[in-house]
């Protein structure tokens, strides 16, 4: 699959990366360090990704302020977009299910947690049908 | 037989003979002179009888001749009511001519007056003479006459009555007006005793009549007030003017006037009255009499002194109230407005009366003269607040309460507004709306700050986490015990730290605001925390009652029995451990019990615990927030939470959830 990662934290790019070469799975991972930067890649490739997982606290442009630019794309408002973020805040969340997304994983604490919860979101969205470009 | 007789016989007849000539002729000589005196007796009485009648009819010719002339009828009669004559004007008014026919004059008196013309005959016989026999009588026709008789007598030479005459006028005309102003008077009399007026005839001031109304106003008698003056039962005249017309009245400038006095009742008191005088002049345009008519107004007086009375009391209300008072008509015009109304808008009464309300008070919302216009018109009353500027353009607030102003007929002829300044109140109320405004936006962005500070906070312990959990995994065998020993030390610290910024975050978050209160069946939410805590195989947690349901948040109330059920569960060292929940209902509140059989809570402890951050457990996994969580969602819920406990024995928490 072709994953975007929007994402600020150096770590946490470690994060999925370690994931991913460690369970040998077969992913490209395409990373933004923000909105802006997503919406650039997204704008500028000529294959866009198969998924996005977007973090909400970033500087300059915000998880969910993407999200909305995204849902007004006539053709990326299709892309699935798994919110993979620290918070718990019920108000987040109510608003990314309002706006339209595919999946809210919170990130665990510990390492192990996080590769057992992203194995899981990578194998479901693995099974799926997608749109392919 | 003769031949017998002897001579001595014949010789005594010779003598009786004699004798009996004698006799006779002396008989004769009597007879004679008895005769002769009857004769000039005879002669005598037949010369007084002629002489009588002479008299008489000399008499007769001379009163006829008196008599005859006059127009009243005249009538002579002898003792027995037997017309012995009568003039022609007599005989026409009676019908009668006694010379032609014998008239008994007691067969034509009217049947009522049989016994009254008996007793009046009596009194002639006796006196002599009659004056003003009235009586009714049949003329020939039938037709009924009443008639007045003066008579006398008419005597004899031995003075012995013999005959009665008498003059008749006919006085029926007279007698039935007299009726008729009997009549009229009967119904003049009504008229007046059943007046509700007093009603009074004086005469120069006494007192001539009055009717029964007066007499009874005053509790006199009516001849109790004949014998009194009017100065005697009212007041005197206090006023110029009602002197004044008293004199006009005496002058003759006057005939009638109308003033208001008082009139003392024999009983003590008074009554007021309006009194009508009017005067009754004879036809030289004297006055003769007054008559003046007296209306007790004592109770319409008495009415009007009330009504006077709350007519100031309230006109004292309006003025002197601290609110504002204003009266328009249905053109907005000013009619009226009280000293405060005046001081609150600045403006003078004169600046204001006559002009147009929404001219001169200006009204930040002009369409709400037009809007409170109609509705008064419709008849109805509201109140509401405006914002308006006053004679030094300073704005205030009023609360102006309106209501539709009556005529007597009934239909509105504009409104009354009673306006009270609220502009400290309102300035009040905005600033305590900006602070409520403020409050909640702090108190948004603390809440918000509160998940951007747990994120910032969070996301580095992640970061750390896993890399030493990578150093643990990458340089495994690098590491001596020592090594891996230190990292597992900093995975736990991390852990701590991120179940205190939990905490720190499900305090915060814990407001008025958050609060989504539904029915909660507590039974299932103490069986769903059962599956969602670690509960040991030893502890049992047992209901000891069906617990209630309740109106209060789900989220908010699961939190707290988890916390308490938590540090339940967790502080029994004992083989068998035992929690119990139960619960009681009072007025107003549902009091909780959650019993162990624990290690138990120190009583120094018992209020520190529910502060935050103080926890006093030996697990170091605990953070000192939980209880600190409960304590804030009880008080949330307007309830008390205290604590039984002993060291060993175990502890009982109580808390009460207002209903």
């Amino acid at each position: 699959m072709n994953i975007l990662l929007i994402e600020d934290d150096n770590i946490e790019i470690m994060k999925l990366q370690r994931t991913v070469a460690k369970l040998a799975l077969n992913h490209k991972i395409t990373e933004a360090k923000n909105g802006e930067q997503a919406l650039e890649i997204l704008r500028s490739v000529a294959q866009i990704p198969d998924i996005i997982l977007l973090d909400l606290n970033m500087p300059r442009m915000s998880g969910i302020e993407f999200l909305k630019i995204l849902k007004e794309d006539d053709v990326l408002k299709y892309l699935p977009t798994v919110i993979l973020t620290t918070s718990e805040n019920r108000v987040d969340l109510l608003e990314c299910y309002k706006v339209g997304i595919a999946g809210y994983i919170i990130k665990p604490l510990k390492y192990e947690d996080y590769q057992d919860k992203l194995s899981k979101v990578l194998a479901y969205w693995e099974v799926n049908e997608l749109v392919k470009g | 037989m003769l031949s017998k007789m002897d001579s001595k016989e014949v010789l005594l007849l010779k003598k009786a003979l004699e004798r009996q000539k004698k006799a006779r002729q002396q008989a004769e000589h009597i007879l004679e002179e008895k005769s002769k005196e009857l004769y000039d007796v005879t002669h005598h009485l037949q010369e007084t009888n002629s002489k009588l009648e002479n008299l008489l009819s000399e008499k007769t010719s001379e009163l006829d001749g008196v008599f005859i002339n006059i127009i009243d009828p005249y009538v002579v009669m002898d003792l027995k009511f037997n017309v012995i004559n009568m003039n022609t004007s007599a005989k026409e008014f009676l019908g009668y001519d006694h010379s032609r026919e014998s008239l008994n004059l007691a067969k034509i008196v009217h049947p009522d007056f049989i016994a009254y013309t008996a007793q009046s005959f009596k009194s002639l016989i006796e006196v002599g003479t009659l004056k003003n026999y009235r009586a009714k009588i049949f003329t020939k026709d039938n037709s009924v006459k009443w008639i007045l008789i003066n008579s006398s007598l008419i005597y004899n030479t031995e003075r012995k009555p013999i005959a009665a005459q008498g003059i008749v006028r006919d006085i029926t005309h007279e007698m039935e007006i007299k009726q008729l102003l009997s009549e009229q008077k009967k119904q003049l009399d009504i008229i007046v005793e059943n007046s509700p007026l007093g009603i009074v005839l004086t005469d120069e001031g006494k007192i001539v009549k009055t009717n029964a109304t007066f007499a009874h106003l005053l509790g006199y008698t009516e001849a109790e007030l004949k014998q009194l003056h009017v100065k005697d039962i009212s007041a005197p005249e206090d006023t110029d003017d009602s002197q004044n017309l008293i004199r006009k009245m005496n002058n003759g400038e006057v005939d009638k006037f109308s003033i208001i006095k008082r009139y003392y009742k024999k009983a003590g008191g008074f009554l007021l009255a309006k009194t009508l005088v009017s005067s009754v002049k004879d036809e030289k345009g004297k006055v003769e009499y007054q008559v003046a008519l007296i209306e007790d107004i004592t109770k319409e007086r008495e009415a009007e002194e009330r009504l006077k009375t709350e007519r100031e009391k309230y006109s004292s209300i309006i003025a002197n109230m601290n609110l504002g008072l204003i009266e328009v008509d249905n053109h907005d015009i000013i009619q009226l407005v009280n000293h405060s109304f005046c001081k609150m808008s600045g403006f003078e009464e004169e600046e204001l009366v006559g002009k147009k309300a929404s001219d001169i008070l200006k009204l930040k919302d002009k369409t709400i003269i037009d809007a409170k216009r109609d509705l008064r018109m419709s008849g109805e009353s509201d109140s509401y607040e405006v914002e308006v500027l006053n004679k030094k353009g300073e704005v205030l607030h009023w609360l102006i309460s309106g209501a539709p102003r009556y005529d007597h007929t009934k239909s509105v002829v504009g409104s009354i507004g009673i306006h009270l300044d609220i502009t400290n109140q309102k300035l009040l109320e905005i600033q305590k709306e900006k602070l409520l405004k403020d409050l909640e936006k702090s108190n948004d962005g603390l809440k918000e700050y509160a998940h951007i500070v747990s994120h910032d906070l969070k996301s580095p312990l992640r970061s750390i986490s896993a890399l030493s959990s990578w150093l643990l995994e990458d340089y495994h065998d690098k590491l001596d015990e020592n090594g891996k020993f230190n990292l597992q030390q900093i995975q736990e610290k991390i852990e701590g730290m991120d179940r205190l910024i939990d905490g720190i975050l499900k305090y915060s978050s814990i407001t008025d605001a958050t609060l989504d209160n539904s029915l909660v069946d507590l039974n299932e939410v103490i069986n769903e925390i059962r599956e969602i805590i670690y509960v040991p195989d030893h502890v049992n947690i047992v209901m000891m009652n069906q617990l209630p349901k309740i109106k209060v948040d789900k989220t908010k109330i699961q939190q707290l029995f988890q916390n308490l059920l938590s540090n339940a569960v967790v502080n029994i060292e004992r083989q068998e451990g035992l929690v119990e929940i139960s619960s009681i209902e009072n007025n107003s509140h549902w009091e909780f019990s959650i019993k162990d059989n624990g290690v138990g809570i120190p009583k120094e402890y018992h209020e520190k615990i529910f502060k935050i951050f103080q926890s006093i457990g030996h697990d170091e996994r605990s953070t000192g927030i939980g209880l600190s969580i409960v304590k804030k969602i009880i008080d949330l819920y307007q309830g008390q939470i205290w604590l039984e406990s002993e060291v060993g024995q175990g502890t009982t928490f109580h808390f009460t959830i207002k209903k």
